[in-house]
Parts: structure tokens; C-alpha cells; sequence
């Protein structure tokens, strides 16, 4: 059967990079590790120490935790909905990207949320949170919409590699290890590609991806909400909420383009993707900018044109002790990736790797930015208290457990694509049977 | 909780606190023997804490000094952090503070860190300079928490670790407290403090924690004024409002429509209604319980409120008007 | 154990000698250290209160005070007390009682106890402290006549009105009732924490008379409790009388029910009914679509024995 041999070309286009791992692989995994185990280390020594070993103190309560936290979340949400959006409109390039997509969303919904932990005093009591519940505490929210979120995405991840799992137990000449072939013959779920079967398991992924758009909206929004509830002149603003989804976008399509850059080098996948792909990217990613740069500008215009007292403080503090935060995360990062992407011929696929490198730092600094100096700039002016209480500066422990924070997702998703192909062979397959379908009369095309 | 205002039981606690000296072995009835032990029990208390001690004079002429918490303390007014969720019945407490009076001379900051047991840097009540307008003349603004009648801190508690009670209080059940410090940044007065680190005084066993004292504090959890519930129990003034010795602090419950800093006992309605009393940032709509009466025909002048240490002095360095002074070579 | 003590003083000072004629900056140090009750002078006052329910509180204080620094005062903790009442050369124990940590013992004594009274009508009363190898002994004394105070509280064509009454009563047999020629009276309201003055005014002629302030909350049921006080009265010392009345001008309804609000307990309302549907709406799709995969599993599973048979 044609279908049957093309699965088998495919399989083998892709075992070596399940099969084995070579010296480079070996040496980068042992790199992430040794920056975990330090990052274990960094944690043994807040476990023990308490949060003192932080830079966080009585005025800047949340520091570069809640950050990452924010950072790391709007990633995965950004995920889920371009994820989303590429299965529900059956977008012709999805094949490339999508499974890079979606092992992103998931692993960064991973580690997002540790961070949030590691800025919690007392974690032995986080039971508490479900003994003892108060769901007007938007916290609450967040905590519901994060654990919905993760299980949601967790299925919608599945549901996109059953296929393959089917297609990697059904080859008989892939040399991977015995558990690894188990591991494949049940999670395909007795998957046989049968019509019925295929038909069912796009209705349920098309109802899921429609779903993971919403949840990425809302739990986003709760998480923009954590701030903009409260009354701190910098944080109460009425567009924190579409901010932050603008904001998360952003940073995810910067994230995305930069995976598939270091993929394509990786694997050599120059076949699959492609500059096409890196352009289309980059024009999302021009998009969001504009997008992301028009919501700043608002954001701080407003605070400046109406100038209310607390207001002024805040971009007083700004654009002093934090003026080159100020200028690379709100200038640099959103005016270079967009003169980079907006002319034509500046369109490479490493200067559109780059401006995503810079859209990512930027957005970065800009969360930054929101949490610390406006903590530091409470209502009442911070007076009567020591002088190393008053301003954040994070500490060994806190850069340690972020770049951890990085680590391990580089390192799951290292592992990841280790277990299934990052290019999704039932997406080629499904394409190329369309293809035949639809392009009857019309010379066949080179497919991908 | 009808054992908790007492009524006349002085004698009562005078017995109660003799129990105790006794159970210290610091006092028998022959007052030679008294003699030695007070010395042996004040070299092995020396060396196990440094405690806030108070000094008592025997009726045989030698002065020791005691931890006040042993002569202090009141057992039977113990309160859970459950039944201290309930709040005394029939108040609405409220603080009024007399600006025109306030001269930083700390006192309630001090006498507030003695009774709950916090170092030296730790304040649940701070004092701020605020001018509020550069023609204006700046003055000392004694800040403890607002005890709002809408506590936006209350409202974003995930595990209603702290809560509102019907007599007004807020508190912080550190039993309850998960450390997320979203409180914190919820406070628009600053009014929290979060434990950073171990402190050998958290693993104080001498009372069980009560929300009402706040005593032990716990690492990890936030803490902050707490209005002092447990004097209020006793029929007392929370210890601020009797350390400070210019009678700035006010406090009485608003049903009875009463307020006392002690020397002076008011109608609160016109006193208020009299100095023009105010919230402070009003605007934020949290609805606080502590009033101020403004700064009008001070006292004192600002400049007393410099008289404390270098490193207190060094706390209000952003201050503009502080900086005009160093400029100048007043201070 | 007196030897011993003795030796501790002993080694103690000539230590300090020693340290006194060598090193100048330690003796500072050393006169820090060391204690002196010679420096201080005892301060002893001895008062008497007369209470609402005609018993009468006897109070002593027993601090020292240092002669040269007026702030280091010191109570004395424990020193038993010795309350006489004195008539002529003759002392009559009435009790004893030990100083609290404020250096304050009180003895109370019921209505009922029985006064030797001098030929004045005065009772004289002397609080001792017997006094120890380190403490000297001290003494006070004083005279108080029984005053009556009658608090009356009625409403006079409507008007509340307070009005009081003083008068001591004759040593004969008679015991009729003298009025209180004239004495300054302060009439309070009783505060949780403390009483707030609402009058003050004098005695003339045994009586005292005033209008009620409307205004005055009251607790919680709306009663307000009326002290009148004399004191620190010469020939009475200090005397007061006590009732409470339903003169609140406002009552409190007690609040049952709290409302369901962002900073109570519970939640309102719609906070629930909201997140339930939201939650109920996403979870009933994760359970469809895993339904939905036990379907594809059942199916592949028979499709398996299919191709097997
Ligand atoms: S002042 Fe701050 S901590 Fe105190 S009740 Fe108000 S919001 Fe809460
Ligand atoms: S830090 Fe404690 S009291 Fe504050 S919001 Fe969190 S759990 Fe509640
Ligand atoms: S009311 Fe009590 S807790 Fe609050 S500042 Fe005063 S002494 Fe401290």
C-alpha cells in the first residue's frame, strides 16, 4: 500500500534522530544537567535558609520568580492558542512547527509554574490552598485555571502524537530500546488509521484546540488579573489583561522562531523547515510587535499624560535607576524586531532570529519592569525601614534556579524529540492524502 | 467570650502572676533562700536568651531583672487562631492619631516591638515624614496597619489566612499562611512585613501562638499590626497608644463613641468632627479605621523628631525636605 | 545560705576594689553593674477608695526612685504590706497584701468591715512595710471620713437628669444624714478602656444636679453606665458610686447575617455560579474526549482480533 510504504520512507527519515545520540547531544544534555544540579543546589539552600538567601525583601515582595513565572506561562499560553489556531484553520504549513509548538506550550506550562512556587514561604502548607479556599483570591483563580490548563494541554498533546505513536509501533526496523517500543504500543492506543478512527480523533482534536484558544485567553487573563486587581499605581490598569495576551504572543512567537532555528541547524531540517516558514513567523512576530509596542506606548502614555502623583513617581523611578532597562525593553525590543521584519530584504532567517532574540529579551526586561519598579514605588513612600529593604537586586540563588528554569526545558524538550519525531509524519501523511484529493487534475507537487 | 474583659480581678492576676514568680523559683518565703536562688536563675536566664527583661526590686533590697514575658504573661486569655476569628462582640475599634502632638520620639514603635517581640528593624508601626505639598510643612505620620473596613488584603488571601472581624481587627492567622506575599503587594499602606529567614525567636514555646499577639511569628508568613486584641481583652490600651508619652494615640471602640489615649478620654464623633480628623488616601476607597487629626498648631517643632539615632535618621534619606536640612548642615 | 551570700559580697567587692584602683575605665563599667539601693529613695503613697458597692480599696505604691536620674524608677515586686487601722495607740490588722510588678498592693475591704472611728468620725488607716536588712521600713498614714454618694438617675418630665447625693451620717445612735457642705464632683460614662468625663461640677449642700447629655451611645443594648467621683478629697479621700441605666441614644442591631463580600468568609454569590459553569463547561469536554479515545481504543482493539482471526 502506497500509504504504508511512504510511513516506512518517513520513519526512516527520522529514526537516527531517535535512535542515537551523538557525542553533541551527550555533552549538551550533561550541560543542562550540571546547571540543574546547581539550580538543586540553589533551591537546598532557600529550602533551608528561607527566603532570606533572595534579593526579595519587605517592599519587593515577588522578584525575578514571579517573573519567570509570568514569563514562562505567557509562553505556553501563547503556545496553546497559536497551536490552536494552526489545527483549527488547518493552516497548509502547520506540519512544520506545530508539534514545536506544542512541546513548547506544554513544557513551559511545566516549568512556569515552579517558579511560582519557589517564591511561596511556606511551601509544606500549599496544601492549604485547596483545605482552606477562597475563591475571590484571584490567586485561587490562577491556581484553577493553571492546573485546567496544563491537563488540556497535556490531552491536546496526546491527541496530536497518537498517529505517530501508531506509525512508530507499526515499523518494525526502528532500533530504539525494548521499554521505548512498549512505551509506543501503549500510548497508540490500538490506534489502526482506519477512517473512523482518524475521523473521530480529528473531531475530538478540533474541539480541543478550539478549547485550548479559550483556556490560553482566560487563564492569561486571570494571571494579568493577579496584578491589575490590586490598587498599585503601576499594575491597576483596565488593559493588563489583553497587555499581557498581546505581551505573551509576543514573547511565544519569539520563542517558537528561535526553536525552529536551533531544530533546523540541529537536525538538518532545512527540507521541512523552511524559509517560508521563518517568514511567515516573522511577520506574526512583526504583528505582535506592533501590537505589543502599541499597548506599551498606551500603557504608559496614559500614566504620563494624566500624570497622577503615584503615576510620576513610577516613571520617575523608570526612567532613572531603571532608564537602560527602560530603553532596551520598550525601545530596543520592539523598534528593532520591527525594522528588521518590516523591510523585505532585511527578511533572513538569521536576522529573523534575530529580532525574535531581541523580542524575547525585551519582553523579558518589560515584565521586569512591571513587577519590580512598581514595588518599589508603593503609595505611601518607603521611609522608616533599613536601607537593604528598599531596593531588589536579585541574588546568586534566584539567577541560578531561572537559568535551571531554562535548563530543564531545554533539556525535556531535548528528551522529547528523542521519543517522537518533531516533525509530525501523520500531519505529511494526512496532507498528502488531501493533496491527492483536491489537486486530482493539477501536476502533483513537491509536498512536504 | 465573656472571660476575656475582666471586670475587677486584679487581685486574681496579682495571684497568677505570684504563680508564676513562684514556678521560677525567683521568690519563697524565706527571703534568704529567695536571696541565692534570684542570683543563680538571673546568671543561667543571662545566658539562655536576651530577652526583653524588666527590672523588680526584691523587698530584701536586690534588683533583678526578670523576662518580662514571665511576669507578663496571661495564660487564661489565651486566644486560638480559631476563636480569634470571631472578633469581641459589640465593638468597631478605632484608632485616632494626633498629629499636632507627634514629635518622633519612637516610642510607640518601641513599646510595639517590645510586646511582640520584634528585633530591632522589624516595625509593625513606622513613622513617616510626609509633606504633602512643597509649600506645606512636613510632619511625622505614625503609619500601624489601617485595619480597613474593605482590606484589599483580605480580599486576595488565597487561604483566608487573614481575615476581618467584626470588631474591625484584621489579622494574620500565621498558622493559616501560606507565604504567597500577595497580601503584601495588595497593601496600598505597606502595612505588611514578611519572616525572611529563621530567627531563634519563632521557636519560642514559653505562649502558644495566638493571631491576637502575633507571638511567636513564623518563618515564611507575613505578620503586621494587629491592634493589639489582647489587651483590648483585658480592658487595656494596645501598647503603642500607652508608650507614647505626648498622648498622640487614640484608641476606643466607635459604638460607644469613645476614644482615650490614656491621660484623656473623648467623644470620638467630636473629636473627629472638632480637628477636622481624616483617613489617610482616602480615595482608595479601603475604608481604614485609623483616623488622623491634621498637623495644625503643632506642639513641637519638626526638627525634635531628629533626635534619634544616626541610622533611624538615615531611613527618611529621600525625603526631600531631609535632604534640604543635610544641605543646609542641620542635621 | 546567709554565709554564703555574705561570701558572694564579700569576693564582689574586693574584686571591685581590686578593679577600682587599677583600671579607670573598668570602674564605669563595674558601677554599671553594680546595684546600690542606697542610691535610690522610696517612694510610698497610700490611698483609699471608696467603691460604688460601699466597699473600700486600699492601695499602696512601692516604687524607688533614683536620687539623681528621676526617670530610673524601679517597683518593688512582692513586699508584703501590712494595713492597719489605727485608733489612738492601738493598731487593728485589717489584712495584708503583696506589691504586683507595678510595686502596687491592694487590700479591699467589704462594706461590711467595722471601722474604729476617732471622736472626729475619721477613720485612720496606716499601711506598713516592716522593711528588711536591704529595704528600709516605711509607713503612711491618713484619715478618711465615710462619705455617702447616692447616684440617682431619672427622667424629669422627660429630661434625664442626673443627680447626686452626699452626705456622711452622725456618730450617734441616730445616724442621720449631714450633707456634704461642698466638694468637686466629676460625673464619667464607663468606656471599655477607660471613662470618659461628661460633668464636672461641685457638691453644694449635698446635692449635685445636671441634664443627661443626649447624645451618649452607650453599649450595645444602649446602657450607659453613670460614675460620679469625688477625688482626692481632704477629709474623704476618694469616693465613688456607680449605676447603669438604658439612656443610649442609639442601640446596635447585631449583624446576623454577614453579607457575602471580596474580603468575607464566602464568596457572593455569582463568584461561585460563574467559576462552576466555566469549570463544569471545560472538564465535561476533557471527559468527552477521553470517552471518545476508549471509543478509538475499542475500536483498533476489535479491528486487531479482525485481522488476527
Ligand atoms: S492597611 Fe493594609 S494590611 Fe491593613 S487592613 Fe488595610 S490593606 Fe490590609
Ligand atoms: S501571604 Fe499569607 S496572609 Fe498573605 S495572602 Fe498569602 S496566604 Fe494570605
Ligand atoms: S496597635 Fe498594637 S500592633 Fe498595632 S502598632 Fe500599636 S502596639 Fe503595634
Amino acid at each position: 500500500m502506497d500509504i504504508d510504504k511512504r510511513k516506512r520512507e518517513l520513519v526512516k527519515e527520522f529514526s537516527p534522530a531517535l535512535e542515537n545520540y551523538s557525542l553533541k547531544t551527550k555533552i549538551w544534555i550533561g550541560c543542562l544537567v550540571a546547571i540543574i544540579l546547581v539550580g538543586f543546589y540553589a533551591f537546598l539552600v532557600q529550602l533551608i535558609n528561607g527566603h532570606i538567601v533572595t534579593g526579595m525583601r519587605d517592599n519587593v515582595v515577588w522578584g525575578i520568580y514571579i517573573i519567570n513565572f509570568i514569563f514562562f506561562v505567557g509562553i505556553s499560553y501563547s503556545g496553546a492558542f497559536i497551536s490552536g489556531i494552526l489545527h483549527f484553520f488547518k493552516t497548509p504549513w502547520k506540519n512544520s512547527v506545530s508539534r514545536i509548538v506544542e512541546l513548547i506550550t506544554v513544557l513551559s506550562l511545566i516549568i512556569g509554574p515552579i517558579f511560582i512556587l519557589l517564591c511561596i514561604g511556606r511551601l509544606d502548607r500549599l496544601h492549604y490552598l485547596f483545605l482552606y479556599p477562597r475563591i475571590q483570591s484571584p490567586i485561587t483563580w490562577d491556581i484553577i485555571a493553571i492546573m485546567t490548563d496544563l491537563v488540556g494541554c497535556f490531552i491536546y498533546l496526546y491527541l496530536t502524537f497518537i498517529p505517530d505513536f501508531a506509525i512508530l509501533r507499526d515499523n518494525k526496523e526502528l532500533k530504539v530500546a525494548k521499554w521505548q517500543k512498549k512505551a509506543y504500543r501503549i500510548l497508540a492506543l490500538n490506534y489502526q488509521d482506519t477512517t473512523e478512527q482518524r475521523e473521530r480523533l480529528h473531531k475530538i482534536t478540533r474541539t480541543m484546540s478550539v478549547m485550548i484558544i479559550v483556556l490560553a485567553i482566560v487563564a492569561y487573563t486571570v494571571l494579568a488579573w493577579i496584578f491589575s486587581l490590586t490598587l498599585q499605581p503601576g499594575w491597576n490598569s483596565t488593559i493588563f489583561a489583553p497587555y499581557f495576551i498581546i505581551a505573551g504572543l509576543y514573547s511565544g512567537v519569539g520563542v517558537i522562531i528561535i526553536s525552529m532555528y536551533a531544530i533546523r541547524k540541529y537536525f538538518h531540517l532545512e527540507r521541512y523547515i523552511r524559509k517560508v516558514h521563518f517568514i511567515a513567523a516573522g511577520i506574526v512576530l512583526l504583528v505582535m510587535s506592533l501590537l505589543f509596542g502599541y499597548f506599551t506606548f498606551s500603557e504608559y502614555f496614559a500614566r504620563w499624560f494624566s500624570h497622577k502623583e503615584n503615576d510620576v513617581h513610577l516613571l520617575d523611578t523608570l526612567f532613572n535607576r531603571y532608564f537602560w532597562e527602560f530603553i532596551f525593553a520598550n525601545y530596543i525590543g520592539v523598534l528593532v524586531p520591527i525594522v528588521i521584519l518590516f523591510f523585505k530584504k532585511f527578511r533572513t532567517i538569521k536576522s529573523i532570529t534575530f529580532a525574535a532574540i531581541i523580542a524575547v529579551l525585551g519582553l523579558w526586561l518589560n515584565r521586569f519592569l512591571i513587577v519590580v519598579p512598581t514595588l518599589e514605588t508603593p503609595y505611601l513612600p518607603i521611609q522608616d525601614t533599613r536601607a537593604e529593604f528598599v531596593n531588589y537586586s536579585a541574588t546568586w540563588v534566584e539567577y541560578s534556579l531561572s537559568l535551571t528554569g531554562i535548563a530543564a526545558f531545554c533539556l525535556l524538550f531535548t528528551l522529547l524529540i528523542k521519543f517522537v519525531p518533531i516533525i509530525p509524519m501523520s500531519g505529511i501523511i494526512d496532507y498528502e492524502r488531501d493533496q491527492k484529493k483536491y489537486n486530482k487534475r493539477q501536476p502533483k507537487k513537491a509536498v512536504k | 467570650m465573656t472571660r476575656c474583659i475582666m471586670k475587677n480581678n486584679k487581685n486574681e492576676k496579682s495571684s497568677t502572676d505570684r504563680r508564676k514568680f513562684l514556678k521560677l523559683g525567683l521568690l519563697s518565703s524565706v527571703t534568704a533562700v529567695a536571696g541565692t536562688s534570684l542570683i543563680s536563675n538571673l546568671t543561667s536566664e543571662e545566658t539562655s536568651t536576651s530577652k526583653e527583661k524588666i527590672r523588680l526590686l526584691t523587698p530584701d533590697g536586690k534588683m533583678v531583672e526578670v523576662d518580662a514575658e514571665n511576669v507578663n504573661k496571661y495564660p487564661e486569655a489565651h486566644i486560638t487562631p480559631s476563636e480569634s476569628r470571631k472578633g469581641i462582640p459589640d465593638r468597631k475599634f478605632v484608632m485616632v492619631i494626633d498629629l499636632a502632638k507627634c514629635k518622633n520620639a519612637r516610642k510607640c514603635v518601641e513599646g510595639c516591638q517590645k510586646a511582640h517581640d520584634l528585633d530591632y528593624n522589624e516595625e509593625f508601626m513606622k513613622v513617616q515624614l510626609i509633606q504633602d505639598n512643597p509649600e506645606a510643612s512636613p510632619y511625622w505620620l505614625p503609619k500601624p496597619c489601617f485595619h480597613c473596613d474593605e482590606p484589599p488584603c483580605v480580599t486576595v488571601c488565597p487561604t483566608g489566612a487573614t481575615f476581618k472581624r467584626d470588631d474591625n481587627i484584621v489579622l494574620v492567622d500565621n498558622d493559616r499562611c501560606i507565604g504567597c506575599k500577595f497580601c503584601v503587594t495588595s497593601c496600598p499602606y505597606s502595612a505588611r512585613q514578611f519572616n525572611w529567614g529563621h530567627k531563634d525567636k519563632f521557636k519560642d514555646t514559653s505562649q502558644p501562638y495566638s493571631p491576637e499577639t502575633s507571638v511567636p511569628a513564623a518563618e515564611g508568613t507575613v505578620m503586621k499590626c494587629d491592634f493589639c486584641p489582647d489587651m483590648l481583652r483585658q480592658g487595656k490600651l494596645p501598647h503603642c497608644a500607652q508608650s507614647c508619652p505626648m498622648g498622640v494615640i487614640y484608641f476606643g471602640d466607635k459604638n460607644e463613641d469613645i476614644v482615650t489615649n490614656g491621660d484623656e478620654t473623648v467623644r470620638f464623633s467630636e473629636l473627629i468632627k472638632d480637628r477636622g480628623g481624616y483617613r489617610h488616601l482616602e480615595h482608595l476607597g479601603t475604608k481604614p479605621n485609623v483616623y488622623y487629626l491634621p498637623a495644625v498648631n503643632r506642639q513641637f517643632p519638626l526638627e525634635r523628631g531628629f533626635n534619634v539615632d544616626e541610622d533611624i535618621i538615615e531611613r527618611y534619606k529621600d525625603v526631600p525636605y531631609v535632604q534640604q536640612l543635610k544641605k543646609d548642615g542641620k542635621i | 545560705m546567709k554565709s554564703n551570700l555574705m561570701k558572694h559580697t564579700f569576693y564582689a567587692s574586693f574584686i571591685a576594689i581590686l578593679l577600682f584602683s587599677n583600671l579607670g575605665f573598668a570602674q564605669q563599667e563595674e558601677q554599671k553593674e553594680e546595684f546600690d539601693v542606697r542610691k535610690y529613695k522610696t517612694v510610698y503613697k497610700f490611698n483609699s477608695f471608696k467603691q460604688s458597692d460601699n466597699s473600700r480599696l486600699l492601695e499602696v505604691s512601692f516604687i524607688v526612685q533614683n536620687k539623681k536620674d528621676r526617670k530610673d524608677k524601679i517597683p518593688v515586686f512582692e513586699a508584703e504590706i501590712y494595713f492597719y487601722n489605727v485608733l489612738n495607740d492601738e493598731e487593728l490588722l485589717l489584712g495584708t497584701a503583696f506589691t504586683s510588678k507595678e510595686g502596687i498592693a491592694k487590700l479591699t475591704l467589704p462594706s461590711s468591715q467595722n471601722y474604729e472611728l476617732d471622736e472626729d468620725g475619721f477613720i485612720n488607716l496606716t499601711a506598713r512595710f516592716i522593711g528588711s536588712k536591704g529595704l528600709k521600713s516605711a509607713k503612711k498614714s491618713l484619715a478618711v471620713k465615710d462619705l455617702h454618694l447616692e447616684l440617682n438617675l431619672k427622667e424629669i418630665d422627660s429630661v434625664k437628669t442626673v443627680i447626686v447625693k452626699a452626705y456622711t451620717l452622725t456618730l450617734d445612735s441616730l445616724q442621720t444624714k449631714v450633707p456634704l457642705e461642698e466638694a468637686d464632683i466629676t460625673i464619667f460614662v464607663k468606656g471599655m478602656l477607660s471613662n470618659m468625663p461628661i460633668k464636672e461640677g461641685s457638691i453644694e449642700d449635698g446635692v449635685f444636679e445636671f441634664e443627661f447629655p443626649t447624645n451618649i451611645p452607650g453599649d450595645g443594648d444602649g446602657d450607659v453606665t453613670v460614675i460620679a467621683n469625688i477625688e482626692d478629697h481632704d477629709e474623704f479621700g476618694n469616693v465613688a458610686q456607680e449605676k447603669f441605666i438604658n439612656w443610649g441614644s442609639h442601640k446596635i442591631t447585631p449583624v446576623k447575617k454577614v453579607k457575602n463580600t471580596l474580603w468575607s468568609e464566602s464568596a457572593p454569590l455569582w463568584m461561585y455560579i460563574v467559576l462552576s459553569i466555566l469549570l463544569l463547561g471545560v472538564w465535561a469536554n476533557y471527559i468527552y474526549t477521553i470517552f471518545n479515545l476508549f471509543k478509538i481504543k475499542k475500536e483498533g482493539k476489535s479491528i486487531n482480533l479482525a485481522t488476527e482471526e
